[in-house]
């Protein structure tokens, strides 16, 4: 919050002119009154409203200059009538005025057209700009008149302020790869679907994959929803994707490769974060080595995830765009402490995207590694998709550790229990049921809906139609072996007891309610960590709290200079988006470092961060201009028997007429930001 | 069904309709500028913006389906008001250069200024120049264009093309071509014809014409059997009275032309005084042993020369028609219609689609409009059986299968087999597929179970299938067995077939004429073909000149199995063939008396009246031209042929195909079509046949030899060169593929 000279952001009205700075209110938003260490901010325009943080502010040149960008950022805009000659005449009579050579009638005018872009403008970037400049209009009007009266220049014709907009839209702020969003649904309605999928890759090279396991927090921003329901934002991703590898069209990418220019990076890990990193690294003509320890590519993705969630022929597309852009990947290399105080000779920045492969313990009495049936997740994932999806087998030492009576993982006739309530939790159970199971329970220590908000509904919903028991309120309080074979399990029960202080209500164990499970396994599945193993002690790199590499989270260079990180082993277990926004940021920044051995933003990622903070959904908006009441499409799911006991996709996408559908209620709510300095 | 009211009319929409569509549909007026109908909307405009009782703002009626129970008001003093004002903003700078524009009196935006009264221009925005582009046949005026987005909406979309997009820009936003510095596309002209102003214009046009001296002349195009509908547009071309076309256009709203229909327009034919003297033809026949013709005729044409035949005794002879009387004989004795079931529409509702034994985009530009279609429309999946990738198709084709020369039989047998696998068949089938020597087939034609395999991934959950086959296939040595197995796919399968007749009137004269097999010696009159005498629209040299088909009344027979009408663009000074016949005492009037004669020659045709036959498309879209060849049932015969041994082509093999634009001797003569009549072929054919782009080469095909030049073409692969048919007179018994020698022609 700051002091602010004059403020009509989100409706507030704060007018300080005439004022001692002393006594200027306070906004109630997040607004970037800083800009960056360097430089104040002199005003904030935006969708919204226009704030002033110095009384010395050229309004008129600002309304002119914000009506510019409009013309600017063209790449965005120029689609609909109101838009493309409105906007134009907008900017024209503001700077006529602006020079000095404004008549009164151009005043009028500009209020026609501005009222009229308002109403009929085909996105929101159309719609809102005519906003802030209106309110300049009313509540600067003498400046303005000055200006046309006197036909004198404004105050700062030519003066020195410099102007930095940021284009945006709220699912666009909130996915955390920053995914232009609206253009790749426009290329969808559009039938563009080359189009759609450039829209995609300009931030998000993992296109196949965010298009059916994200958990697309850019839903929960959609504007849609303030008038009915959110646009299936994540399925429409597949569209663009499906379009070039249904049609053999070599891959699309959105940028030019530049030719090299002689740095290298190393990139620790083949996962989401990884591949981001070297795609975006590769494309400015860096040589990109990544080194990952397993056989195969694509990390947690791979084989984590299951095929029935991801197929591995979509996430391998995928994983040939980023080889595309010319990238050398070293597989079955587990780099070590020595090698990363080599790779910090031989390269010019190092960038660690391991990820975090370590289950944790459900912390319960007698929870032993060496007891047989006691499995933690990421291995049991491991072999469940090295088998189902590449065909390794499991080796003989696990399969004697875990009773496999084959090569891979068959858990006929066996009774699987697993701790958790994420998504890696979830993968667990149904790939046990996939795996033949008998019975497979679930044990949270919250309530369902609790579980649905950490995962999805579908993923809950699909699991239970499965066959899958959720035993709510319990957790696992000891581990029953016979000579170090698992053979049952000791449940807590809990209650939730509302905290008198009105503060989040508390589990309590029941006592006296415990029950038995009888099993042959115990999956955990409660959460991940870091191995840091192959990081050089003597570096003594900066850790989280929660044992994660510490970074700014906006530059993601590690305490060492040079040594970078991204997705899990810095933010912790967390989603691919995450992982891919991280690590887009973090190539952006090491291509400058590997060049001028500065860290550095560009203002578009300034104007990102200041955006994020500031938020750019408003849930309370009254959205006007739009039919509510239209669904939102369902795409088709394999019925449970078709599905639960083999690896099918179970999610069978939009029929191209559902797409289109959905496409078509995207309401395009593209806005510009502009700070003045 | 949602019911809800427009200006309190209660209306209903149908699934998937857009407030506009219903509104259209009940006869309700809403203002647009970019809406076309038959591609995705545009939504640049917003005039076709509405009111909708209990909501804030405008709603846009042309992508908004709507709700159950909504009240909607498609004009208000705010919505006018708006309108207006959108219309002011169009106008903007909008250059006055109507006195010389071509599209002034038939122009949108000036229609539109007019509706809403935008008598003056009361603001402006800093003017720019823009240069004009010249793309070959089409001329690009950024400054008149007012990025209403049709033509990139229909060249995508539609077309297929996908050669021009939006430089957004805001202001500055133009047309600009896809990738590439120049236009570089099939030269459709579907972006001239949705142009709503004077942007995008027929550069050869330009200029000469004023919309409003053009008269129209319905008519149906006579390239190749799509039967698009069009209307030539004639005017005087000088003192002496001469009319001449103009241009062509069409009900672009909902129907496509490829740019042989659309600039392939000056084909009529003119009769030198010798060329005009019936009686040296009809003694020509009264000596003939055979009539040869072309299908490039009318059906009443065609009803003469049977009757004709019938008359002298002698012999009919057109192998176009013949082998595809045969073939679609041998599909009817299997799949128990007479006709194949699918037309355009159809596969435009397809999601699933095979193509096979044709290349269809230059075969039939109308079939491959319908296959763009139902691709971004509906997602149609795509597989293409053939010996050669198609560039042209790259961006709906999903699954290129490359089949080897010759194996047709082969691939229609394994095909029948996998797409019938499920259905119940007779025992005489499915014993006829399991003795199928599989193994041998895949190995010879290259196609197995793999292909099948990812075809039926990429199928798996379509629901509208379409079988497309063509004309690869109708001169095939084992043309009647292939038929047969397409003919029990349409029966047993849920494939509807579409088979792709050759030539304009391909299909109506194979059920109006008996036709005899070719006469060995003799004396042979050629009808709009070269003969010992030789009557001919096509051929200026011929003995005796007809009337083209853009000179004539009649009736086409296309693709979808319709009987469409044509009529007289240009009169013709001479003789014709109704003429004849009534020397030779088959007495007519004029040839359209024979139109009601059609059905009691082939029981398909009904007996109408010319006169009484539309030759227009339906406010919305409807095709309401002619009328629909009946379909009949015919007995089955379940007898199929083993499948032969599969023959080898190899070495120098060429196929025989047009190139873009091209398909006959009456394109062949236009102005303003290319005459590209190379032989192309790839780096591989290059390096097989040793020789080299540019030079000059002779083709000997063993009883024919023609000269061309060879051009290496980066698009292609493979081993097999393609060879243009539109400039010599190729006999259409012959399979495409042929083993050839090449020679080179010493400089």
């Amino acid at each position: 919050m700051s002091k602010v000279y004059f403020s009509t952001w989100n409706g507030e009205r704060i007018n300080n002119i005439g004022k001692p700075q002393e006594e200027w209110e306070e906004s109630a938003y997040n607004l970037p009154a800083q800009y960056d260490e360097h430089r104040d901010s002199k005003a904030f325009i935006g969708w919204d409203g226009v704030a002033l943080f110095d009384e010395d502010v050229d309004v008129i040149k600002l309304a002119a200059e914000y009506a510019a960008t409009y013309q600017e950022y063209s790449e965005a805009c120029g689609r609909c009538a109101p838009g493309r000659w409105g906007g134009r005449i907008l900017f024209d009579m503001l700077d006529k005025i602006a020079r000095g050579e404004g008549e009164m009638s151009d005043f009028e005018h500009l209020k026609e057209i501005g009222s009229s872009m308002q109403v009929t403008s085909k996105c929101e970037i159309g719609k809102t700009v005519p906003n802030p400049i209106l309110d300049l209009m009313t509540h600067f009007e003498e400046e303005f008149l000055t200006c046309i009266n006197e036909k004198k220049p404004s105050k700062h014709y030519n003066g020195d302020t410099s102007y930095i907009a940021k284009i945006t839209a709220p699912c666009m702020d909130a996915c955390p790869s920053h995914v232009d969003i609206p253009g790749y649904i426009e290329g969808v309605r559009d039938l563009r679907f080359d189009d759609s999928l450039e829209a995609t890759r300009q931030t998000m090279p993992l296109a196949h994959t965010c298009g059916r396991v994200c958990p697309h927090p850019c839903e929960d921003a959609c504007r849609r929803t303030n008038l009915d329901e959110p646009i299936s934002i994540m399925e429409l991703k597949r569209l663009g994707a499906d379009y070039e590898t249904d049609h053999n069209l070599g891959f699309l990418h959105p940028m030019e490769k530049k030719p090299s220019i002689g740095k290298r990076v190393a990139i620790i890990g083949a996962g989401p974060a990884g591949l981001t990193g070297a795609y975006y690294l590769a494309a400015e003509g860096i040589d990109v080595d990544v080194y990952e320890a397993l056989p195969v590519l694509g990390g947690e993705v791979a084989v984590g995830v299951p095929e029935y969630r991801m197929p591995i022929e979509k996430y391998n597309k995928d994983i040939e765009c980023v080889k595309d852009m010319g990238v050398n990947f070293i597989l079955n290399h587990k780099v070590t402490a020595d090698d990363m105080r080599r790779f910090e000779q031989e390269y010019d920045a190092v960038l660690v995207a391991s990820g975090t492969r370590l289950s944790k313990k459900v912390r319960c009495e007698n929870e032993r590694e060496e007891i047989k049936g006691y499995w933690g997740a990421i291995d049991f994932l491991d072999w469940v998709n090295l088998y189902e999806k590449y065909g390794i087998k499991t080796p003989k030492e696990v399969q004697e550790k875990q009773m496999l009576p084959t090569d891979h993982v068959d858990l006929t006739g066996k009774t699987v229990v697993c701790v958790g309530g994420g998504f890696t939790s979830m993968d667990v159970v149904r790939c046990s049921v996939r795996a033949g199971a008998k019975k497979v329970y679930m044990i949270y220590r919250r309530d369902e809906k609790t579980i649905i908000r950490n995962t999805t509904y579908e993923e809950y919903h699909e699991a239970v139609e499965e066959g899958v028991e959720f035993l709510f309120h319990s957790a696992v309080g000891k581990i029953v072996d016979e000579d170090d074979v698992l053979k049952k399990l000791v449940i807590n029960k809990f209650e939730l007891v509302p905290d008198p202080d009105g503060g989040r209500p508390q589990l309590v164990k029941i006592e006296g309610a415990d029950y038995e499970i009888e099993c042959d396994y115990l999956i955990p599945a409660v959460s991940q960590s870091a191995d840091f193993d192959f990081l050089p002690e003597e570096w003594e790199l900066e850790m989280t709290s929660w044992n994660t590499l510490k970074t700014d989270g906006r530059d993601y260079m590690t305490s060492r200079k040079g040594i970078f990180a991204a997705g899990d082993c810095e933010y912790g277990p967390m989603t691919i988006v995450n992982a891919v926004g991280q690590a887009k940021r973090a190539a952006s920044v090491i291509s400058r470092y590997v060049q001028t051995g500065e860290i550095t933003l560009t203002d578009e990622e300034i104007m990102e961060d200041h955006l994020r903070k500031l938020r750019v959904y408003d849930k309370n908006e009254k959205v006007t201009g739009w039919l509510p009441g239209l669904p939102r499409q369902v795409s088709e799911k394999l019925e449970v028997d078709e599905r639960k006991d083999n690896n099918r996709e179970v999610n069978l996408g939009f029929t191209q007429e559902e797409a289109i559908s959905e496409a078509e209620r995207c309401m395009r709510c593209y806005y510009i930001a502009m700070v003045a300095t | 069904m949602v019911k809800f009211t427009i200006d309190n009319i209660p209306v209903e929409a149908q699934k998937g309709e857009t407030i506009l569509e219903v509104a259209r549909r009940y006869g309700i007026y809403i203002p647009t500028m970019c809406y076309i109908s038959k591609t995705n909307p545009c939504a640049s405009c917003r005039i076709c913006s509405v009111e909708v009782e209990g909501v804030d703002g405008f709603v846009l009626s042309c992508n908004t389906p709507p709700t159950e129970g909504i009240n909607v008001t498609t004009n208000s003093q705010k919505l006018e008001e708006e309108r207006t004002n959108i219309m002011k903003l169009y106008d903007v700078n909008h250059p006055l250069e109507c006195g010389v524009c071509d599209k002034s009196g038939e122009c949108d935006l000036q229609n539109k200024t007019l509706e809403f009264g935008i008598a003056r221009q009361s603001f402006s925005a800093k003017d720019q120049f823009r240069e004009v582009k010249h793309w070959n046949l089409i001329d690009y005026d950024p400054s008149l264009c007012i990025l209403c987005e049709k033509c990139v909406h229909v060249c995508n979309e539609v077309i297929g093309d996908d050669a021009i997009e939006i430089k957004v820009g805001g202001y500055k936003s133009t047309i600009v071509p896809k990738d590439a510095d120049t236009l570089d596309c099939t030269f459709c002209g579907e972006c001239i014809a949705v142009c709503p102003v004077g942007a995008l214009v027929s550069s050869n046009f330009k200029y000469s014409a004023n919309a409003w001296e053009l008269k129209r002349i319905p008519a149906t195009c006579a390239h190749c059997s799509a039967g698009c509908p069009l209307e030539y547009e004639v005017r005087h071309s000088g003192i002496d009275g001469d009319q001449k076309i103009y241009r062509v256009k069409n009900n672009f709203e909902f129907s496509n032309l490829c740019g042989a229909g659309r600039f392939g327009f000056d084909f009529d034919a003119k009769a030198l005084p010798h060329q005009k003297i019936a009686q040296k033809a009809v003694d020509a026949l009264q000596k003939a042993d055979a009539i040869e013709f072309s299908s490039i005729i009318t059906n009443e044409e065609a009803l003469i020369l049977q009757k004709i035949k019938e008359k002298l005794g002698l012999k009919l002879v057109n192998e176009d028609a013949r082998l595809f009387k045969n073939f679609m004989e041998s599909f009817a004795s299997a799949s128990g219609k007479r006709l194949y079931e699918a037309d355009l529409e159809e596969v435009k509702k397809s999601d699933a689609i095979i193509v096979f034994g044709t290349q269809i985009a230059t075969d039939n530009p109308g079939v491959r409009y319908a296959i763009t279609t139902a691709s971004k429309q509906n997602g149609a999946k795509v597989s293409y059986f053939h010996p050669i990738e198609d560039a042209l198709l790259q961006n709906v084709v999903t699954q290129f299968v490359k089949m080897e020369a010759g194996t047709e039989e082969g691939v229609a047998a394994l095909m029948a087999k996998e797409l019938l696998k499920d259905s119940k068949l007779p025992k005489e089938l499915q014993e006829y597929f399991e003795s199928l020597d599989e193994g041998y087939l895949e190995a010879e034609s290259n196609v197995g179970e793999e292909e099948f395999a990812q075809m039926s991934v990429f199928f798996k959950r379509a629901k509208n299938k379409t079988l497309i086959a063509g004309a690869d296939l109708f001169a095939h040595p084992r043309a009647k067995n292939i038929a047969k197995l397409l003919g029990f796919i349409q029966r047993y399968s849920d494939y509807k077939v579409l088979i792709v007749p050759k030539e304009v009137n391909t299909l109506g004269v194979s059920l109006l004429c008996e036709l005899d097999e070719p006469v060995e010696d003799g004396y042979i009159v050629g009808y709009n073909t070269k003969g010992d005498y030789t009557i001919s629209s096509f051929d200026e040299s011929a003995n005796l000149v007809v009337p083209a088909l853009n000179q004539q009344e009649g009736t086409v027979t296309s693709i979808d199995k319709r009987v469409l009408p044509t009529n007289v663009a240009l009169a013709f000074d001479g003789v014709c063939l109704n003429d004849i016949a009534n020397l030779l005492g088959i007495e007519k009037r004029y040839t359209i008396d024979y139109t009601k004669e059609l059905g009691r020659a082939n029981e398909a045709f009904a007996d109408v009246e010319f006169d009484t036959l539309e030759n227009f498309l339906g406010r919305l879209g409807e095709d309401i031209r002619g009328y629909k060849l009946k379909n009949s049932d015919v007995s089955v015969n379940f007898s199929i042929e083993e499948v032969e041994e599969l023959p080898e082509f190899n070495g120098v093999v060429v196929y025989h195909a047009d190139p873009v634009l091209q398909f006959n001797a009456y394109t062949a003569k236009t102005a303003q079509l290319p005459k590209e009549n190379t032989l192309r072929g790839s780096k591989q054919f290059a390096i097989a046949a040793k020789i080299e782009n540019g030079e000059k080469i002779v083709l000997d095909l063993g009883d024919m030899k023609i000269e061309r030049v060879f051009e290496l073409d980066e698009d292609l692969k493979g081993t097999v060169a393609i060879n243009p048919t539109f400039d010599v007179e190729m006999k259409p018994n012959r399979y495409r593929f042929e083993k050839s020698k090449i020679e080179r022609v010493q400089s």
